[in-house]
Formats: C-alpha cells, structure tokens, sequence
C-alpha cells in the first residue's frame, strides 16, 4: 500500500496541475465541439442519402462522440514526451529513482487524461442531447459495463503511444510510427465504425489491436450487448497486458544500452 | 505595383534561404513530408468507405469533388506553410520580443516576419495535393487550373486569416488560442462538402470564415466556370489580405507605443 | 558633431492590469484598468561622432526602453531624438539602412545554416550590392578573424563564436552607429573579453559611433570612453569614464577561503567586510592599493584554498554616486 502511495501522489498533483492551463482546457472543449459539430453536419448529409449498416444516425453521432472522447480523453503527450525524454538523455536520470518507470510515468499522465475525461465527457452528453438527442434503447445499467471498456481502450491507448515513444532508444526518426498508428486508429474505428469497413477489412482489424482502442468501447456505448461485451472486453485487457509489457521490456531495454554505453 | 514587386523579392529571397535550411536536414525533411502525406492519405480511406456505403453524392459532391477540396485544401495550406512558416507563430514572436529584429531590418516588417521560417512537413501537405489531383483529374484542365491557382489565393487566404487572428495580440495580450483555432476551423470547413451545411454555418464559410472562397468555390469553377464568381473570389482575397495587413499594422502601432505589457495582479 | 540627440524623452507605459483567473481575464477585456510606469524619465543627452558611449545602470533602469527608442522600435511619450539627423519615429525604414543593431539573444542568423548564408540574406534584406557585400564580407571576415567559422552551421558554433558572427552580421551595410543592447550578458569571461576588443577594433578601424547599455562595469572600463548611468528612469551621471573609474570603479570585491582558521590583519586600502572562521570578504581600494599587491600579501597568508574577485553590483556603484551628490536615494 505505502509503495503505492508515490504513484497517488503523481496523479494528485498532476490532476491540480490540468486545472492550472485554463487556455489549454478551453482550446480543448473548443476543438472537440468543433470536430463533433463538423461529424455531426457530415453524417447527417450522408444519412440523408441513405442508411449505412447498423447504425441510425442517433447512433452514429453518439458513437462519434465516444471515440472523441477517448481521443481526447487519452490526450496526454505522452509519445512527444517518451520521445524528448530519450533523445535528450533526462531519462538516464530516472534511473536512480525509487520507482517504476513507466508506471510512474502512466500517473503523471493520468491526471491530465482524468481531467480531460471528466470536461469532454460532460461537453459530449450536451452535444449529443443538443444534436439528436437521447439514444433509443439506452439502458443506464449497462453503461458502467461500457465504460470498463472505455476506460481500457483509453490505457490501452497510452501504452502502446508510450512503447512507440521508447523506440527513440533504437530509432532516430520516430514520429512516422506515431502518425502511422494514430492513423490506423483513426481509421480502423475512430473516424468510421468497423461495421462500415469491407468484410475482408474487419477481419484483419479484429486481429489487431487498433480498433479496441475507440470501435469497441463507441459501440458497447451506443448498442450494449452482453455478447459484444464478452468478446471485446477480454480482448482489451489481453492488449493492455501486451502494451504494459511492451512498452517496459522497451524501457529495460533502452535503459540497458545506456548503462552499457553511457547513453 | 512596384511595392508588390519588392515583396515578392523578399519572399523570393526568404524561400531560397528557408530551402537552404531545410536541406540541412534532409532526411528529416524527407521523412516528415512522407509522414504528413500518409496521413493525409487516411482521409481518402475514409471517403471511399463513405461513398462505397452511399453510393452517389454527399452533400452534393461526389468522390471526384471531395477528392478536389482535399487537394487543394492540402496543397494551399502547404504552399502557405512553406512561404510563410511563420504564420502559427506570430503570437510567439510578438510576445517573446523577437519582433523587434524584423522592425530594425528596413524591410516589409509583415512580410519579412512571415517569411523568416518554413515548415519543413508542409512539403508533404503540397506534393500531397498534387498526387491527388494526378490521380483524380489526370486530364481535366479546367480543374488543374482552378487547382493551381486556387493553391495560391487559397494559401494567401489561409495566411490571411492566421494573421488577422495572430494580430489580436496586439490588443489582447496572448491571442495563440485564438490564432490556432482559427486555421484549424477553417480546414476542418475546407475539407467537407459545401452542403453539408446550411443557413448560419454557411454564411460563416464566406464571411469569418472564408473556406468556401478557398475551396468551394474554385470546385465550382473548375465544374462550370462563372467569371461572376471568379471576380468575388478573387476580390474577396485581395480584401481578406488588405484587411489583415491593415489590421496587423494597426496593431503594431500598439506595439510601437509600448502598451502591450501585460502585467498581473 | 552630434550624432545621437535626445532632448526631454520621456516614455511612460500604460500597462493594462490584468487579474488572476478566466473572470479576471474578462473584465479585463470589458473594462481594461490601467497602471502608468515611468520608464524612461525627461532624459536629455548628445554623442558624437565616432563615440564609444556606455549607457548603463541596473536592470529595469530603463536601458533598454532607451535605445529601442533610439532605433525606432519604440515611439516616445513625449520628447525629440535625433539619430544621424533622422526622426526615428517617422522614418524608422529610412534610419535602419545607417544603424547596426546586437540586442542580447535575439539572433539575426539562421540556426541551421552557415552564418555566409545568413549574410547573403541580410546583404539583399539591406539592398548591398553583390560586389560590395562580398568585399565587406572579407573585410570583416579579417578583421573579427572568423575564417573557417563562416562556412560553419551556427549550431555548432560555440556561444562566443556566434556572438562573434552575430557582431559581424549586424555591421555588413557598414552603419554609421551600432548599438549593442547587453552585448556580454550570460558570456563568459574569455568570450567577453573578446568581445570587448571586438568592439574597440571596430570604432577605431571603422570610425563607427558605439552606443552600449551594459549592467556590467566591466564592459564600461574596458571599452567605453564616457559613461552616462541611469537608475529609475532618471540619468544621475554623465562623465568620461576615467573620472568615474577614478571616483566609483575604485573597489573590488574579494572574496578568500582558506583550508584552516585563520585570523586577517588587513593592511591599508583593504577594508574587512565580513570574516567567517575560513572564510572573509575583503574590499579593496585599488587607488591606495593595487590589486596584485593584495593578492601577494593573501598568498602570504597561507594555506589560501579559493579566491574569487570581483567588481562591486552595479546597485553599490549607484548608492555611492547617490551618496556623494548629496542626493536621497529614493
């Protein structure tokens, strides 16, 4: 318990921390109105055309809101950070501190993801009550259920930003990794759901982890299934599990080189 | 006209030198632009799974059309970030006191501070435009045409805009909030057909935010060409880039007299 | 003749006062409360040609405030200046062609790129035939002994090294006045050295007029011939530097430890100023008693272990000008 005392006291401290960048929490909210307003006109055009496969168009601005939310939600710099932090060598004198690393690092961030969670998150119930209001058939009961999920695919998310900001240790030009993986998520569920893609498509997608990051969670928000549920929820914890390990045995790695070669 | 030509020397002269810079770091640069390029390239994904389930026209554009706004959406705001590299930075400047270097050189102080850095990524934003009309518009000159110039009063729009906001620093205090914003409504409203929104929005897309007279309305041009709505494009520019040069030395003067600092209580 | 004329300046601040917080910030924007500063206070001074002026006093004296007015940066409240018989308010563009400027860290080169290319652009940017850049590049290049350093990407350039391509940069339209805006602050000793003897080579080869605002003494007994110091606004002397060397820069501080106790008898000229059991600090008068000669009688003392001497603050050297007008220090 005592040992897990430091990492509280990060995430406290990085939480009052968020409340201190007022123009950053502002530009913030701003930018996901925008974007959710620019969808929502979007998708409403589109809709006018006809249906698209499983989704109303209620639906689809809800979910929209979701992977925004998780977008935004799991916003935390961390790859810039993991990044700067290994190229300038400040992450060598990390070495002699008394605690885990990576998981150190996951607290610090953590307080500026709960804070942009918890603003987003009211922001993204009034536009979505706004825009088409409430979602047919949505049961209070299962949302905990749904936001296990959201919550997984924001970790999820961290993780693996965070093993791809460690490859700096190897790689000097790391960023195309970044855009890279921002995109195949961007695609793979944040921007379009899985359902719309091509059925070649989705049955590459289920085998990657890109699509639990927003996909999964969106829909279990918007149309709960205990089924969906089942199959998903493992799925992302089985990935948290992989990007947890990842990202430390990159770490130990990276760390590894410095000793041996002074960084 | 004679002024015209002096600044476009000087921008001439800050792009060789920008360039030069730029190849220090060639394969960063390489590398940067290719990434942007990929990533561009995801929106494509997108609107071809968009219309594979509608079929047809969104907001009253088909594939080819939304195919055009991109690219030049993408191309001006290249073309703009190579010129003018400056542009998402003049907050900075101002408040960091740099300034003061372009107003002790006897040069366009505007232009001059616009000019003083490139972006090395927005290489990838302008070739990417171009490979995107190559593949959608091979042989349509009317569309290279209105693609081509519409890349250089679009990029001159965005600048414009980016200036205008930058400048309420002047007046404000820190106004890089305001500046980010506005280049990021005006993509987000660059890249979306036209139709999808109406009434107020829509009216907003030719007034404070003029994304349809970058991008909208060259398509237009390019599909059936009116020379009525070539002359309000065109005037339109010339205004928005008259207003935010007035507006940015109106704000100098601000600066010059020295009540600019900001302190707290 | 003069080349730099200032009569009555005055520049007051009208600083917007802006509250804690996002309410703050609003009211703010509704109905702005304002705070006068007195920066610069009914200043009047004249340099002539070929000059070398330092223009100096502690920070937030109003230095800086000063010569941004001189170069046109700033508009006065109220007041006239005359820099090479031009208005610098009016005809800023037309006054930037004949004045060099070397403000603190603001660089004029480009980080990434050898300083030549930098000086092609400059040499455009100020309308220098090609011809002529080219023979003044080589002018300069000798005599600032920048050689290979020209060819080199400024990144690697060390500090004083940039500096010294940075002096350069701001000389090649050949101005009739360079002013140098805290030209050493943050340098070391060896780098400042280097760029004192830059300067002085400049005025004397050159005949260029040299305009400095330093809080460095240092600067000021090396390089300039007559110092005028400015505290809150206000100048409160205006005399050739071997008076003030003589009447103020007459001290310096030492400060001495030694490996075991030890008790000091000063001799006379060196006044105790603080004596721990290692350690003291001494104040010389160099008039009576040159520093060297100090130095050997500490060394006699044995088993000295670190000695560090320095000139007075800048803030002692105004109290004593305070003292001995007669004047209250407010």
């Amino acid at each position: 318990m005592k040992a897990l005392r430091k990492y509280f006291t990060v995430f406290r401290i990085s939480l009052e921390n968020a409340f201190v960048y007022r123009s950053n929490i502002l530009g913030g909210l701003l930018f996901y109105s925008l974007f959710i307003f620019v969808f929502f006109n979007l998708w409403r055009a589109i809709y006018q055309e006809g249906q698209v496969s499983g989704y109303s168009l209620t639906q689809i601005v809800w979910y929209l809101c979701i992977t925004e939310l998780i977008g935004f939600g799991s916003r935390s710099n961390i790859f810039h950070q993991m990044n700067d932090d290994v190229k300038s060598g400040s992450i060598a004198y990390q070495l002699n501190r008394p605690y885990k690393y990576v998981i150190y690092q996951f607290f610090n961030a953590l307080g500026v993801m709960v804070f942009n969670f918890l603003i987003c998150g009211v922001l993204a119930i009034i536009l979505g009550l706004v825009m088409v209001g409430p979602i047919p058939g949505f049961r209070f009961t299962t949302l905990p259920f749904a936001l296990i999920s959201v919550i997984l695919g924001i970790i999820m998310n961290f993780f693996i930003l965070m093993t791809l900001g460690l490859t700096a240790f190897r790689l000097e030009e790391n960023i195309a990794f970044y855009l890279i993986y921002q995109k195949l998520v961007f695609m793979l569920g944040m921007f379009i759901p899985v359902e719309f893609l091509p059925l070649w498509l989705q049955n590459i997608a289920k085998w990657l982890p890109f699509s639990y990051v927003t996909w999964a969670p969106a829909r279990l928000v918007v149309a709960f299934s205990w089924d969906l549920f089942w199959t998903v929820v493992p799925i992302q914890i089985l990935w948290v599990f992989v990007a947890i390990i990842l990202s430390m045995m990159m770490y130990g790695y990276g760390i590894k080189g410095i000793q041996a070669h002074g960084g | 006209m004679k002024s015209l030509g002096k600044i476009f020397r000087l921008i001439g002269l800050y792009f060789k030198v920008n360039l030069a810079s730029a190849m220090e770091y060639r394969s960063s640069f390489l590398l940067q632009a290719f990434g942007i390029a990929l990533s561009n390239a995801s929106f494509v994904f997108f609107w071809w799974i968009a219309f594979e389930q509608i079929g047809g026209r969104i907001g009253g554009y088909d594939f080819r059309d939304v195919m055009f706004i991109w690219a030049l959406t993408s191309s001006a705001f290249g073309a703009s970030n190579i010129l003018f590299g400056n542009m998402n930075g003049i907050t900075r400047l101002i408040v960091s006191g740099e300034l003061d270097t372009f107003l002790l050189q006897p040069k366009d102080v505007l232009v001059s501070l616009l000019c003083a850095r490139t972006s090395l990524s927005a290489w990838g934003d302008l070739v990417y435009g171009f490979v995107l009309m190559a593949l959608t518009h091979s042989s349509d000159g009317m569309a290279w045409i209105m693609f081509l110039g519409g890349t250089i009063v679009g990029g001159l729009l965005m600048t414009a805009i980016s200036v205008t906001a930058h400048t309420f620093t002047f007046y404000f205090g820190d106004a890089s909030l305001i500046g980010d914003m506005a280049l990021e409504f005006i993509i987000n409203f660059c890249i979306y057909p036209q139709g999808i929104y109406h009434g107020f929005v829509r009216a907003l897309m030719f007034t404070l935010i003029p994304a349809s007279f970058i991008v909208h309305v060259p398509l237009k041009l390019a599909r059936s060409f009116d020379i009525m709505w070539l002359l309000i494009m065109l005037g339109a520019s010339i205004l928005y880039c008259t207003l935010a040069y007035w507006f940015f030395y109106r704000g100098l003067k601000k600066y010059e007299s020295g009540n600019l600092i900001i302190t707290r209580m | 003749m003069y080349v730099i004329e200032a009569k009555n300046l005055n520049k007051i601040y009208r600083a917007r006062i802006k509250e804690e917080g996002i309410g703050g910030s609003f009211r703010a924007l509704l109905k702005p409360t304002y705070k006068e500063v007195h920066a610069v206070h009914d200043i009047s001074f004249s340099v002539k040609q070929g000059e070398i002026l330092a223009f100096i006093g502690p920070n937030g004296a109003g230095k800086s405030t000063t010569i941004k007015m001189l170069t046109g940066i700033l508009h006065p409240t109220s007041g006239e200046i005359s820099v090479l018989g031009l208005n610098p308010v009016a005809e800023r563009q037309k006054l930037s062609y004949r004045i060099g400027t070397v403000f603190g860290q603001k660089s004029q080169l480009w980080f990434h790129l050898p300083p030549t290319d930098s000086f092609a652009l400059l040499g455009a940017i100020y309308d220098i035939d090609k011809a002529i850049l080219n023979k003044r590049v080589k002018e300069i290049t000798e005599l600032f002994e920048l050689g290979d350093l020209l060819k080199t990407p400024v990144r690697k350039l060390s500090l004083g090294q940039r500096i010294r391509c940075e002096v350069a940069a701001s000389l090649l339209h050949a101005p009739d006045i360079l002013f140098l805006d805290e030209p050493t602050i943050g340098l070391d000793v060896v780098v400042k050295q280097s760029i004192r003897e830059l300067i002085l080579r400049m005025n004397r080869e050159q005949g260029t007029t040299i305009f400095l605002t330093s809080h460095d003494t240092g600067d000021v007994e090396q390089v300039c011939r007559r110092a005028i110091i400015i505290d809150q606004g206000r100048i409160i002397l205006d005399q050739p530097v071997k008076k003030l060397k003589y009447d103020y820069l007459n001290r310096k501080i030492i400060a001495v430890r030694f490996d075991m106790p030890r008790h000091l008898d000063v001799p006379e000229g060196v006044k105790l100023e603080k004596e721990g059991k290692t350690a003291a600090r001494l104040s010389v008068d160099t008039r009576i008693r040159p520093i060297d000669d100090v130095m050997r009688w500490l060394i006699a003392q044995g088993g000295v272990a670190d000695i560090t001497v320095s000139d007075p603050p800048m803030e002692e050297i105004i109290s004593a000008i305070f003292k001995s007008s007669g004047g209250v220090e407010s």
